[in-house]
């Protein structure tokens, strides 16, 4: 549907560096990546805003690296919305219709069709400035959406409302996408949108795709220490693998000069290697824990950060590990700063590359 | 001093205390002079407009002479601004979305009318219309601009283009380049996206700029007089009106023109500050 083959694009502060990327129809594909990454820059180009320096975009089989962005059916809606401030709400969701030539009858009916399914058809005749922000993304998407295009672009589309609007617009975005199967490419910094919306997930660092693939997969296998920590798997150590009956044995060197050895079922060619494992995956307790499970270590708690969801332990086991636990499940342990505590994982979860 | 409340420390604590935070002396010093200047301006106003007998102020006024000159000023004014839009609105939007080779060059370039003295810009627009070959050509087709009113609204549009060039300039970068992404994708070409949006959005800073533009214009004086003199009846604008009967005596006259020239410049600049214009040049 849509092909990006080695695009590159230096904007001086931004750049694209031979970004490849092909999207299905219908997909919802979540694009991740810290601030300055090139996410905006990957989606205006998509548009069609800057011709590529190199390289070539596609969309349904056609070639369109040098068309013009009113000849892609591709739209677009900006995290500050980005309405016309000197038309109303309807002249701006119709705005598109008018250079498809469509009859102003016509255009009215799908305006309030389209302001009818995000709930804005009372604020039609109203001037964008005078609408709060949750409406005014409303208007913006209404106003993309309307000429259904072939792929919709989203730039932190939610990123500028409070947090229940957030909610809400993000459940009207996916109830949208299950509606129409557009095809939709969306930036964002949080990482909700990506579970609840997203079919495939990238994550962009410095100009470049460093990994793409399901929301579980990028989430749960990192290929790389830079999108294990952005995701937020908060244990990530580098050592020497080995291969044991099966089981992925990595050694790694401590501070203390000793070693620990974490076991891995990820199939992994022996040699250097980084481990991660979730901070959620690690099971806390008092006392050693008698499980199966292959990673067992014991230490000394040095911090306990409770961010009102998660309590987060931090334990010093020669290696720092940052283990997360439900705030009920930190109660029943009731340790404290100092005191020693059993750490167990199964060697499932702990992700090998 | 006297009102300074005892600490729990004790009355050692006072020695340090040696002001009071209600007495602010820089505060004070800085807005009396803001004030004395302020007062100076007006007085300054107020005596141009009140020295005259009104009578003769209303005489002259009417007379053939201050009526072609505010003719004359209007006209060229007019034509002049019009001329700083069409060529200053265009370059400040290239300033103001691309970035192209030499760039900061030109916006350099572009200012320094504001700099140059306004004689020195006056002599080499003379040179130009009156020693080249371009200029000859010019006036071979009847296109005359020394010693004529074509020369006012040549030396007009120079010396004030860099205002609406700034003040376009400030309001173009004031509006985000994505709207008109948006409009593109939405099916708009380039110039169909300023038109429909940037231009709808950049109003007030276009009215400020033309309103300060032509009220400039109204009052060029020094590059005027060099290209196209002080001719009565035939180049005389209210400047060189006042300058012209300034020199033989006609005080009334000369007054009666400035007066004009008082009430168009608070007019304008009160326009100028109502499209936050001070805030863009």
């Amino acid at each position: 549907m849509l092909s990006i083959k080695n695009v590159s694009k230096d904007m001086g502060e931004f750049l694209l560096d031979d970004v490849s990327l092909d999207i299905a129809e219908g997909e919802y594909f979540v694009i991740i990546g810290p601030t300055g990454a090139g996410k905006t820059i990957l989606l205006e180009t998509i548009a069609g805003i800057y011709p590529p320096d190199a390289g070539s975009i596609s969309i349904g089989g056609r070639d369109v690296t040098f068309v013009p962005p009113r000849e892609r059916n591709v739209t677009m809606v900006y995290q500050d919305y980005m309405l016309f401030p000197h038309l109303t709400v309807e002249q701006n969701i119709g705005f598109g219709l008018e250079y498809q030539k469509v009859p102003p009858e016509e255009r009215r009916k799908k305006v309030l069709e389209v302001a009818g399914i995000f709930g804005i058809g009372h604020l039609l005749h109203r001037y964008p400035g005078t609408l709060s922000g949750g409406e005014q993304q409303r208007a913006a998407i209404s106003r993309a959406i309307v000429l259904e295009p072939a792929v919709l672009l989203l730039d932190e589309p939610l990123s500028a409302l409070d947090g229940q609007t957030r909610e809400r617009l993000r459940q009207e975005l996916r109830s949208l996408h299950a509606q129409f199967r557009t095809t939709i490419i969306h930036i964002t910094h949080n990482f909700d949108e990506v579970f609840s919306l997203a079919t495939r997930v990238a994550v962009m660092n410095k100009g470049q795709i460093v990994q793409a693939g399901t929301p579980e997969e990028v989430f749960r296998h990192p290929t790389s220490s830079f999108v294990a920590e952005f995701v937020g798997v908060r244990n990530v150590f580098s050592g020497t693998c080995t291969t044991e009956g099966g089981l992925s044995r990595v050694s790694i060197a401590r501070p203390d000069g000793k070693k620990t050895i974490i076991s891995s079922l990820t199939p992994h060619p022996e040699g250097p290697a980084t481990v991660t494992i979730r901070s959620e995956d690690i099971m806390i307790g008092r006392e050693p824990c008698t499980t199966s499970a292959r990673n067992s270590f014991a230490g000394t708690i040095t911090d306990i950060v409770d961010n009102g969801m998660m309590v987060v332990v931090h334990v010093d086991c020669g290696l720092p590990f940052i283990a997360g636990v439900s705030r009920q499940g930190w109660a029943a342990v009731g340790a404290t700063v100092g005191e020693t505590i059993h750490l167990t994982f199964m060697a499932d979860p702990v992700h090998v590359f | 001093m006297e009102r300074n409340p005892k600490t729990a420390e004790g009355p050692a604590e006072d020695q340090f205390v040696t002001g009071d935070l209600r007495r602010n002396g820089v505060k004070m010093a800085t807005i009396a002079i803001a004030l004395v200047i302020t007062a100076f301006i007006i007085s300054l106003l107020l005596l141009v407009v009140t020295r005259p007998d009104p009578q003769a102020v209303i005489e002259s006024l009417l007379s053939p002479e201050i009526r072609f000159a505010i003719y004359l000023s209007l006209v060229t004014s007019i034509i002049s601004t019009m001329l700083c839009i069409a060529v200053g609105v265009p370059a400040a939007y290239a300033l103001a979305r691309y970035n192209f080779f030499g760039k900061s060059f030109v916006s350099m370039i572009l200012d320094l009318p504001l700099a140059l003295p306004p004689l020195v810009a006056g002599v080499a627009l003379l040179l130009f219309f009156g020693t080249t070959a371009f200029g000859d050509a010019l006036a071979s087709i009847g296109l005359v601009f020394v010693f004529s009113p074509l020369g006012i609204i040549v030396a007009q549009f120079f010396v004030n283009l860099p205002f609406m060039l700034r003040i376009m300039r400030s309001t173009f970068t004031d509006i985000s380049p994505r709207y008109e992404y948006v409009a593109c994708t939405l099916g708009c070409t380039n110039l169909q996206a300023i038109r429909r949006v940037t231009l709808p959005m950049a109003g007030s800073g276009f009215l400020a700029g033309a309103v300060i533009t032509w009220a400039k214009g109204i009052g060029e004086f020094g590059a005027a007089l060099m290209i196209a003199g002080a001719t009565r009846m035939k180049t005389e604008t209210l400047p060189i009106s006042l300058f012209l009967n300034m020199s033989c005596g006609e005080l009334e006259l000369a007054l009666s023109a400035a007066i004009i020239l008082i009430v168009i410049s608070v007019v304008s600049l009160y326009i100028f500050e109502l499209y936050g214009g001070s805030t863009k040049f």
